[in-house]
């Protein structure tokens, strides 16, 4: 019982940071797929009095992925109904160019109004129109739902690294004595800290298969009945191969930094 | 004979700028003899003995021990010669979860010998110290004598060099003290063990030849 006490009590806290990783990293790719959406649906209108290609744009601003020309023709049929054929060329050749522009990241609303700036500074654009208000409240929403979730994941962690500091105490504590003596004796720091490494590695293993095996079961069972739209259409981003290695990983590299902690604590002969 | 401990114009203290409490000590130990350290409580003789299995580094001066100047001494090197030493602690320093067997073969278990060796010179050394029954023990189930027998046995097990002891019968009878100053005389004479003790008062009934060094107003006088 005791046995298990000691492990549940290191295994707990390193499970919760190995959530908030694991967390983050959803989060992290969830975002990214809901920003890549809002991009991919944004656009700005430039109003230009000639032509202008792609280059010229991304020449003024590097933001700038792609220049959509909107076809004038039906600008001017939608406009001009029942006018005849002379006035409406008149219209057309009266008509300025217009685009819409699609930019590579979601930025904010102080970007968007660079953005239009450099536009504005070409003599041959007259007027670009950024739909800032819509943008910026948008915008504002996801910001808040991201400084929320990571300030959540920043005092999971926190929280949890003074659960592991009090561990390490304990551990202190219980393997103080035997290091010192193997200390005296001439046995390498290694050797000295086996014991610990071996019960930290335990520990680290466990906590990285029950974190994965907690999002294996979210990605593969319960996302898909859950009925949550966000967590069907996401589905895939939600666990990933590769995050176990990043979990086992950073369950390693708490372990050594613990570890040693103790070991190095740990120093030095009792009186 | 070769020296196994030499200090020249040794000078220890807790500490940069904390008070010396030995100060310009100059003395060598050879090959085989057996020492006693003497003082009033508080004078330095648990911190020379710090000193001279490296846990301490000289102030000043140089502390050579196994031909090695401890003032310099890396910690590899350290590590090294510590695995040559035997070392006794008034309050035994066992390892309370590890059984009285495990304890006693430490210093192989660092030095890497096989498991079947390990467990030979166990039954060996527990035997020597007539603790051959005790093997599957663990420390806090025996007496205080019988536990200060298991430090020996595990100074012993890789015939050190030197063994370093303090206080080692300061917690025992006269018959457990006995049976330990019987111990580290053997060891002395038939291993040709350097033996360096310190104690507040050297046993009455003692055989060997003996060189006795007092600590006394930060200075290492011999006695003679």
């Amino acid at each position: 019982m005791k046995y298990i006490k000691n492990h549940l009590m290191f295994i707990l806290p390193l499970m919760t940071i190995l959530l908030a990783i694991e967390f983050y990293l959803v989060f992290d790719r969830s975002t990214h797929t809901y920003e890549k959406g809002l991009t991919e649906g944004y656009s700005m209108l430039v109003v230009a009095k000639k032509p202008v290609e792609l280059s010229t744009f991304q020449a003024l601003n590097q933001h700038i992925v792609a220049a959509k020309q909107l076809k004038r023709d039906s600008i001017v049929s939608e406009v001009a109904k029942g006018v005849n054929k002379s006035t409406k060329e008149a219209i057309l050749k009266a008509l300025p160019y217009f685009y819409n522009l699609s930019l590579d990241a979601y930025l904010h609303s102080s970007g968007l109004e660079e953005i239009k700036k450099d536009l504005e500074s070409d003599p041959n654009i007259k007027k670009v129109e950024t739909f800032g208000s819509s943008y910026k409240s948008s915008y504002k929403l996801f910001s808040f739902i991201k400084l929320t979730l990571k300030i959540f994941i920043v005092f999971m962690t926190i929280v949890s690294f003074f659960l592991i500091i009090k561990q390490m105490e304990i551990w202190k504590y219980a393997h103080k004595e035997r290091m010192q003596v193997m200390e005296i004796f001439g046995a390498p720091m290694m050797l000295r800290s086996g014991v610990l490494f071996k019960v930290a590695l335990i520990d680290a293993f466990f906590s990285t298969l029950l974190v994965s095996a907690m999002f294996f079961y979210i990605k593969f069972y319960w996302a898909g009945t859950s009925g949550i739209e966000i967590m069907m259409v996401n589905k895939d981003v939600l666990f990933k191969g590769s995050d176990i290695g990043i979990l086992f990983a950073s369950a390693i590299l708490i372990v050594i930094i613990a570890v040693y902690s103790v070991v190095f604590s740990s120093k030095g002969v009792e009186e | 004979m070769s020296n196994v401990i030499h200090a020249s114009q040794l000078t220890l203290a807790y500490g940069k700028g904390e008070k010396e409490v030995i100060k310009d000590a100059n003395f060598s130990i050879k090959k085989g003899e057996f020492v006693f350290i003497t003082g009033p409580s508080g004078s330095g003789k648990s911190t020379l003995l710090k000193a001279l299995y490296g846990q301490l580094k000289p102030t000043e001066g140089s502390l050579v021990v196994g031909g090695l100047d401890l003032a310099n001494i890396r910690q590899k090197k350290l590590q090294e010669l510590r695995t040559h030493m035997g070392i006794i602690f008034q309050d035994y320093k066992l390892v309370n979860e590890w059984t009285v067997g495990k304890n006693v073969v430490l210093p192989l278990m660092i030095a890497g010998y096989a498991t079947e060796i390990q467990e030979t010179q166990a039954r060996r050394l527990l035997k020597h110290v007539k603790l051959s029954d005790h093997a599957d023990k663990y420390p806090l189930e025996l007496s205080g004598g019988e536990q200060q027998r298991v430090g020996v046995a595990r100074a012993l097990a890789k015939n050190p060099v030197v063994i370093l002891a303090d206080e080692p019968t300061g917690n025992l009878d006269d018959y457990s003290s006995n049976v330990i100053w019987d111990l580290m005389e053997n060891a002395c004479q038939q291993l040709d063990t350097t033996v360096l003790v310190v104690t507040h008062k050297i046993p009455t009934i003692f055989s060997l030849p003996y060189r006795h060094f007092i600590i006394e107003s930060k200075g290492v006088y011999e006695v003679h």
